[in-house]
């Protein structure tokens, strides 16, 4: 039956019999009731002079700036950074803010491995945003849910290291190098002196492999392989070492969309 | 400011401009008529159809099938052109026009007149709107409506009720100040 309740074609029906994806007796039934109904028969007429109106005129006329916004929508390479630096400073702030509570209440001596435990300007940080589709940036918290395409940014304080790398593990145990992407070992940072924040260059778009996710920022005064990270993960991943370098751990899952 | 380098960890080999024309080549002329149908303007349609494509490209990449895809197409063309007509027009008509019939108590016969039933839409509060379309023009059942708008089936009845009730209060007191 093809109809709605009220005993016409819908604007999906109708839609749909244009694609050419409705099943064969579906279509055979809305062919059958189309040539009996003058409402739908008039619609139909509607919709096929609409898509011939898009074909011949509209469709090479918009073609390039469709292209273009999709471009920027799926990549959105130079506004990107707009979008994402300005609200990430706003946050970057209130994470220095936080930082400082923090370093106060927990004191000298706590772990590296937790980005926002430590002393201001001796302990390295890495702080993981991420952006769904078009929507904001948000930052992401130890163990928070991200889905394949979201797309993840890193920002870093260095607290004087000279070089950083930044690798993951996903739930099937490939090792991936995120920052420099691909890279065989960790790169100089630009504007590393001193103790400051600084938003890396990459933006990595995830996969579909569902599972938890480990990341690490090595942070190091010389440059460290990425085989060393991959060996040290493997080896040790709640905890991993790698031989003159901090290490910042941090994980995330993955679901499936 | 670092230049900004964007790497997809899962590539899907397609080039991206071939797919995207592909992909507007198909459901655009579904989104242009929709467009063309609630706008009732051909050049705010055509500018409408690159913008609510560029929305939904995600989401019919990622439909199981064309039926889900063209929900998503429904959902955010409706709410796109609702928006539009919202800033278009201000002021809504205070009164209906003479030529409004009355609505009956079922007043879906009325409502296959689509204009009339656009005009209804328009004068009526934004919550209750994109159920009007969906329902009304485009013929959807009360199920579909809930599921392309993402809300209970119960709140696309009551949001129904909502709009028969106001529509028939606006065209009685118009029929009764134009009298």
């Amino acid at each position: 039956m093809s109809t709605n309740a009220r005993g016409h074609l819908s604007s999906e029906t109708l839609d749909l019999l244009l694609l050419s994806a409705l099943d064969a007796p579906q279509a055979t039934s809305a062919k059958a009731h189309l040539s009996t109904c003058e409402v739908c028969n008039s619609r139909w007429a509607e919709v096929n002079e609409d898509k011939q109106r898009f074909e011949q005129f509209v469709f090479a006329r918009t073609l390039p700036k469709v292209e273009a916004a999709a471009e920027q929508s799926l990549h959105p390479l130079g506004k990107f950074n707009l979008r994402w630096l300005m609200p990430t400073l706003g946050l970057v702030t209130a994470g220095v803010a936080a930082f400082v509570v923090h370093a106060a209440l927990a004191g000298a001596g706590s772990h590296v491995e937790d980005p926002y435990v430590g002393v201001k300007g001796q302990a390295p940080i890495l702080e993981v945003f991420a952006m769904r589709e078009a929507g904001h940036p948000f930052p992401v918290k130890r163990g928070q849910a991200l889905k394949p395409k979201d797309r993840i940014r890193f920002v870093v304080n260095p607290a004087g290291a000279k070089y950083v790398l930044v690798a993951s593990r996903d739930g099937k145990g490939a090792f991936t190098v995120y920052h420099p992407f691909g890279a065989t070992e960790s790169e100089r940072i630009a504007g590393a002196e001193g103790p400051k924040k600084i938003e890396l260059s990459s933006t990595i778009e995830l996969d579909d492999t569902a599972g938890p996710e480990q990341l690490v920022a090595v942070f190091s005064d010389q440059p460290v392989a990425a085989r060393d990270v991959e060996t040290a993960l493997v080896a040790n991943p709640a905890a991993p070492s790698v031989p003159h370098a901090q290490v910042v751990s941090w994980e995330f899952v993955k679901e499936a969309n | 400011m670092p230049q900004e380098r964007l790497h997809t960890v899962s590539l899907s080999g397609v080039d991206q401009k071939v797919r995207v024309a592909t992909l507007y080549r198909k459901f655009g002329p579904a989104i242009y008529s929709r467009c063309r149908r609630l706008l009732k303007d051909d050049a705010r349609a055509e500018d409408a159809t690159q913008e609510v494509f560029v929305r939904v490209l995600r989401h019919i990449e990622s439909a199981p099938d064309d039926a889900a895809a063209l929900a998503w197409i429904y959902r955010i063309s409706t709410n796109f052109c609702l928006n539009h007509i919202r800033d278009r027009t201000r002021q809504a008509e205070p009164t209906a026009p003479e030529d409004m019939p009355e609505l009956s108590e079922n007043p879906e016969p009325e409502m296959l007149d689509r204009e009339l039933a656009m005009r209804l839409v328009e004068r009526s509060p934004e919550k209750i709107r994109a159920a009007a379309v969906l329902y009304y023009i485009d013929g959807l059942e009360q199920e579909q409506v809930a599921s392309t708008l993402g809300i209970s089936r119960r709140t696309v009845i009551n949001r129904l009720q909502e709009f028969v009730e106001r529509s028939r209060k606006f065209v009685t007191r118009g029929a009764s100040e134009v009298a």
